[in-house]
């Protein structure tokens, strides 16, 4: 996967593809908006980072000159300044999702994956599995090593997300976010109750730890190493 | 209009009054001529018609070797006074002063008594007479010469004229006077507004020293001096409590920091600070977020988009949100009632989390929190109370202000940076609602107040 970054502040910019590349993606930082529109027209991407603000031509350039071109790839935009209009003016131009500055990059890479997953249709599987754990989605069943777990409903959806989304770790905005549709931050423990909760339940007894924490980030469900 | 607008008052004015008693005189300069002229006709008109009677008698009763002197006679001593009499086929009879009668008078039949003509010689000298054909067939004519007349008027003219015009520039100047003198207290209001400025917006100006028409300025100002002072100080307010309130995490963050670089490490002591960091700076840029979103609803630019919301809907999905941590603490959840509203769902949602949150955050273990929806006369009430220690009267109004905290000792503690409460107050205002609380035996209840629908 090839993603295109667009970002005039030198830290931000070598964070940004120092993270992406470490997250296993094929990274191109362009420093300004006329390198940045260059590079976009020129080379194939899966997906594009655009800062707002931009020496030469600004993002919304950029995006605008991109669909212009007739690229249909998915854009994401990152801005340090949050209000509705630049949000409304952003979508009406085309642009797939919206990041306010600061961000944590455990989100940004989120929503990488998910406008990533949006284009690929993704298999409807009746069953998700890892490791020796299996979650029905048909019957709303849940096993360990062919034991039955009881889960309710919200710790089934939980479940669900760590699964479809294995081994990406999830910020707890947006466990909040997809599971309970909760939008806001609640100033409160919440996220990391519910995941001793569901983990007591999924990873107690058994010698593989599936639910993993990633300290600062957020939670992670893999296998192995 | 606009040019006018910029000149000055006082010159409008000086202006004004000249022009108006300008136009006021010289109607009445116009009007006192027309008089005297008019009298003066009179007079002549009554001299010519008698003089004519005397000619037209003394025509009748003598022959005509007489009538000269006894015309000559009867007409001694009238100076500038002429006289003509010509025969039917028009020859002249007699004459009195050589005086040259415009043609249309010596026309047989002619009857001009009652019509004075008036006309100017060849020397320029203004005349007033009148002819007619008296029994007999002769013609008489008779003229005064106006040259006294004309003389006077010239100089009533004059000095009426001048005099007009002197009237006019004093009044001018009685104008100036009186606006100068009139708009003397702006000017009073312009030194007064002058010396105040942002070090001194507690000054106002005493509207009791102005006169009345502009005391409702002076107290217009000083309204809006009030809405500019406070307005003034909730900015300062906020800009020296986010300076405050953005210290404390950066010191920790940057001594940590320092510390850690001050020997070498193992990689897991690295990690631990990354994480404490990270953790530190995801707070930080949550409470700028917040900052950001009260600041913005302070001036107004926070505006929901409205759209029928089933509160006990939205309350359900948040306690199943919580009910994990209500299980975890012990806490009992329950919720009666129902209500609808015209809301934003994203920012109602979050004002009644900050709520729960923070009903959490001070409910002990085993205790209760119990929410009510009603929906009275108009207004939909979300009341959240939970049981725990009595919060004391003196910290209940300013509950709801950024950064507030009842008990000092909880300074930062690990959740919370104190907005919650006030962005609850802010949304809720944002939908033209309000946010109350009420602490007593044990039992701390938020209300929530705004706008109802129904469903």
């Amino acid at each position: 996967m090839k993603i295109l970054v667009v970002e005039d502040e030198p830290k931000t910019g070598d964070y940004l593809h120092k993270g992406l590349s470490e997250a296993g993606f094929v990274v191109d930082l362009a420093r300004d908006g006329f390198d940045g529109l260059h590079l976009a027209l020129t080379e194939a991407y899966d997906l594009a980072i655009l800062d707002v603000m931009l020496p030469g031509i600004d993002g919304w350039q950029v995006l605008q000159g991109i669909r212009k071109a007739g690229k249909e790839i998915p854009v994401l935009f990152l801005t340090a300044r949050d209000s509705v209009d630049d949000r409304v003016k952003g979508l009406e131009l085309g642009a797939d999702d919206y990041l306010v500055k600061p961000f944590a990059f455990a989100e940004l890479l989120a929503r990488v994956r998910t406008l990533l997953r949006r284009g690929t249709k993704a298999r409807e599987d009746d069953v998700l599995r890892i490791a020796d754990l299996e979650l029905d989605l048909r019957r709303r069943r849940v096993t360990r090593g062919g034991r039955k777990i009881d889960l309710t409903s919200k710790e089934f959806s939980l479940l669900e997300l760590l699964l479809r989304r294995r081994g990406e770790v999830l910020p707890r905005s947006l466990i909040a976010s997809q599971v309970w549709d909760m939008n806001f931050d609640s100033d409160t423990n919440i996220i990391e109750v519910a995941i001793r909760r569901l983990r007591s339940k999924v990873d107690d007894g058994f010698e593989l730890k599936l639910i993993r924490t990633a300290r600062g980030m957020g939670y992670v469900l893999e296998d192995g190493e | 209009m606009k040019p006018l607008g910029k000149k000055s008052i006082t010159l409008r004015l000086t202006l004004l009054f000249t022009v108006v008693s300008a136009l006021v005189l010289t109607t009445l300069g116009l009007a006192v001529g027309a008089l005297v002229e008019r009298h003066f006709e009179e007079m002549d008109t009554e001299l010519l018609v008698g003089k004519f009677e005397l000619v037209g008698h003394a025509l009748w009763e003598h022959s005509q070797s007489a009538l000269s002197d006894r015309l000559d006679a009867a007409l001694v001593g009238h100076h500038g006074l002429a006289v003509a009499i010509w025969d039917a086929s028009g020859k002249p009879i007699y004459s009195h002063g050589s005086v040259d009668f415009p043609s249309i008078m010596k026309v047989p039949g002619t009857d001009l008594r009652t019509h004075p003509k008036l006309w100017r010689n060849e020397d320029g000298q203004l005349f007033r007479g009148i002819s007619g054909t008296v029994t007999g067939g002769a013609i008489v004519a008779v003229s005064t010469e106006l040259q006294v007349h004309e003389h006077f008027m010239h100089s009533f003219n004059k000095t009426f004229w001048g005099l007009v015009a002197l009237a006019a520039i004093a009044s001018g100047l009685f104008g100036w006077l009186a606006a100068r003198g009139g708009l003397s207290p702006l000017r009073e209001i312009c030194r007064d507004t002058a010396g105040i400025t942002a070090d001194h917006l507690d000054r106002r100006l005493t509207a009791e020293d102005f006169p009345i028409e502009l005391a409702e300025v002076a107290r217009t100002l000083n309204e809006m001096l009030g809405r500019l002072e406070a307005s003034f100080r909730r900015l300062s307010e906020f800009s020296s409590d986010l300076a405050h309130e953005l210290r404390t995490p950066v010191s920790n963050l940057l001594t940590q920091t320092q510390v850690t670089l001050s020997k070498t490490r193992t990689a897991e002591e690295y990690r631990e600070v990354l994480v404490s960091n990270s953790e530190e700076f995801e707070r930080l840029s949550r409470t700028i977020a917040d900052m950001l979103f009260l600041a913005k609803a302070e001036n107004d630019l926070v505006v929901p988009e409205l759209g029928p919301l089933n509160l006990r809907e939205e309350t359900d999905d948040l306690l199943e949100f919580y009910e994990a941590l209500a299980d975890e603490r012990g806490v009992t959840l329950s919720i009666k009632g129902e209500a609808s509203v015209a809301g934003d769902r994203l920012m109602l949602r979050r004002a009644i989390g900050n709520l729960l949150s923070n009903a959490f955050r001070h409910t002990p273990r085993s205790g209760v929190i119990a929410v009510l929806l009603t929906n009275v006369d108009g207004m939909a009430t979300i009341s959240i109370s939970n049981t725990g220690q009595t919060i004391s009267p003196e910290h209940l109004p300013r509950l709801f202000d950024r950064f507030y905290r009842a008990d000092p000792s909880r300074q930062r503690d690990s959740e919370g940076a104190g907005l919650g409460l006030a962005i609850t107050r802010s949304i809720l205002r944002a939908h033209g609602g309000n946010a109350t609380v009420r602490s007593e035996d044990g039992l701390t209840t938020f209300e929530l107040r705004l706008p109802s629908i129904q469903q």
